[in-house]
């Protein structure tokens, strides 16, 4: 415990005492502020670069470094100096306050998402409820936005975006609660902790299918972009979006998938276990991407499914699905089967 | 130094709000009041269609009963996770309970279903 400085010989090194804090690294560098910068901008850079490999294209090239790597920087300070449109009577407040209450709502999980043994923003009791409490609030922000924008094309997807992630987000709550059952805890650190002798994509193998399809829903990616399919609704909820606003919102997006990956990554795949040859957050790291790729691969690759097709998906099948696994993780953990990897 | 991770997670909200706060308000507070009305820029994009009337209409919610549906189930899930933590350290007839409830709540999920997926009512 640090002193509180009541000279001024005594502030330097109080303040010096602050910054080699780990809190204040965790908030600042790592699992915090720069970290989630680079890591949101690379994976806008590498979902186009994937994409363009796949569709026999070559993508961003020419913004410096190898294969285009800082178009991401390229591209924030175009759209930093672009105009902002504000549509014909649109609701200016909302218009411009939701895209930072999306960043804001993107970001908060990362407090509580592990990255390694130690790099954790807050070690959080109920940090699972945490996080899907920050992501539920998305849907209701994404209609408030499409309905100040005062356009018919973002309302339709506005109010897409609403039931689709509705309807997949109790899946994907009861498909968690078996790893929660298998872990014995809320707190993220304790279930990667539990996954030490074996990864809980083995024990619960149909949840980690029913969550990883949940997840690709409530991140409207392919093949469950309805909100934003481009063929029938220019860009969905955000076609009126123009210039720093644009930015904001693909910025949140795109945190919103990393968050998602690695919140599969610590919940089924083991987390930062691996090898001791790498550090932790490598590991972490890795699988995360590894998970972002197979999330962005089908929107190279998949069709769009139609609307009442996506809602009897969540609905019947995936809960149904999820349900039934609970189920069987009780049978697991009851009958012991499993005793001998210490669940 | 062990923070209370509540407050470590407030910190980090300020923080987020310093850090983009700038992104959005320098365009709120510089750009718009100094800009005159463009109809012609301010027109809502419909792919080169002049929009007629405004957008904020009474829109027809076709999947309504589902969101109806997760007014229930969003309750349900919360206190599935408050069994599912404890399931080990609480005597197995006490789940025998919660399971009975999930049954118990499958027949009016299976006619909720019925009902909703039926075209008529959308």
């Amino acid at each position: 415990m640090v002193n509180i400085p009541t000279t001024p010989a005594d502030l330097i090194p109080f303040i010096i005492s602050i910054i080699t804090s780990h809190t204040f690294i965790t908030l600042i560098i790592f699992p915090g502020m720069i970290h989630l910068m680079l890591a949101g901008s690379f994976l806008t850079w590498y979902e186009r670069k994937l994409l363009a490999r796949i569709q026999l294209r070559i993508g961003p090239l020419y913004a410096g470094g190898p294969g285009g790597i800082l178009q991401p920087v390229a591209d924030g300070v175009k759209l930093i100096f672009k105009e902002v449109i504000l549509p014909y009577k649109a609701d200016r407040t909302l218009f411009i306050s939701i895209p930072l209450v999306l960043i804001f709502l993107g970001t908060l999980p990362f407090a509580v998402i592990p990255f390694g043994q130690h790099w954790v923003i807050a070690n959080l009791d109920v940090g699972l409820v945490f996080v899907f409490a920050t992501t539920s609030i998305f849907p209701s922000m994404i209609i408030i936005f499409a309905w100040a924008s005062n356009s018919k094309y973002p309302f339709i997807g506005g109010l897409r975006s609403l039931f689709q992630q509705v309807a997949y987000e109790i899946p994907m709550w009861i498909s968690a609660l078996s790893v929660v059952i298998l872990a014995g805890s809320l707190n993220l650190v304790d279930i990667v902790n539990a996954q030490a002798k074996i990864w809980f994509i083995v024990p619960a193998f149909l949840s980690f299918i029913v969550f990883f399809i949940c997840v690709m829903a409530e991140l409207e990616r392919l093949p469950f972009d309805l909100p934003e399919a481009e063929p029938e609704l220019v860009a969905g909820w955000y076609t009126e979006a123009s210039g720093a606003i644009f930015m904001a919102l693909f910025l949140a997006l795109y945190l919103k998938l990393y968050m998602m990956s690695t919140l599969v990554t610590d919940l089924f795949l083991g987390g930062w276990w691996g090898p001791s040859f790498l550090p932790q957050p490598v590991w972490t790291i890795l699988k995360t991407m590894v998970v972002a790729t197979a999330i962005i691969i089908p929107r190279g690759i998949y069709p769009r499914i139609r609307v009442d097709m996506l809602i009897k998906l969540g609905w019947t099948r995936l809960l149904i699905i999820a349900l039934v696994n609970v189920f069987l993780t009780l049978l697991i953990v009851n009958t012991g089967v499993l005793a001998a990897w210490g669940l | 130094m062990a923070l209370n991770p509540w407050f470590v997670i407030m910190i980090w909200a300020v923080l987020i709000l310093i850090m983009m706060g700038p992104l959005l308000t320098i365009p709120y507070l510089i750009v718009f009041p100094s800009r005159k009305e463009n109809p012609f820029r301010d027109m809502p994009f419909e792919s080169g269609q002049v929009p007629q009337g405004y957008a904020r209409h009474r829109l027809a919610m076709q999947y309504y009963p589902f969101v109806l549906m997760f007014v229930v189930f969003d309750v349900v899930g919360m206190f599935l996770f408050a069994w599912g933590i404890s399931f080990t350290k609480i005597p197995i007839s006490s789940s025998l309970m919660v399971l009975l409830f999930l049954l118990l709540l499958g027949a009016p999920l299976g006619y909720a279903l019925r009902l909703a997926l039926r075209r008529e009512n959308w």
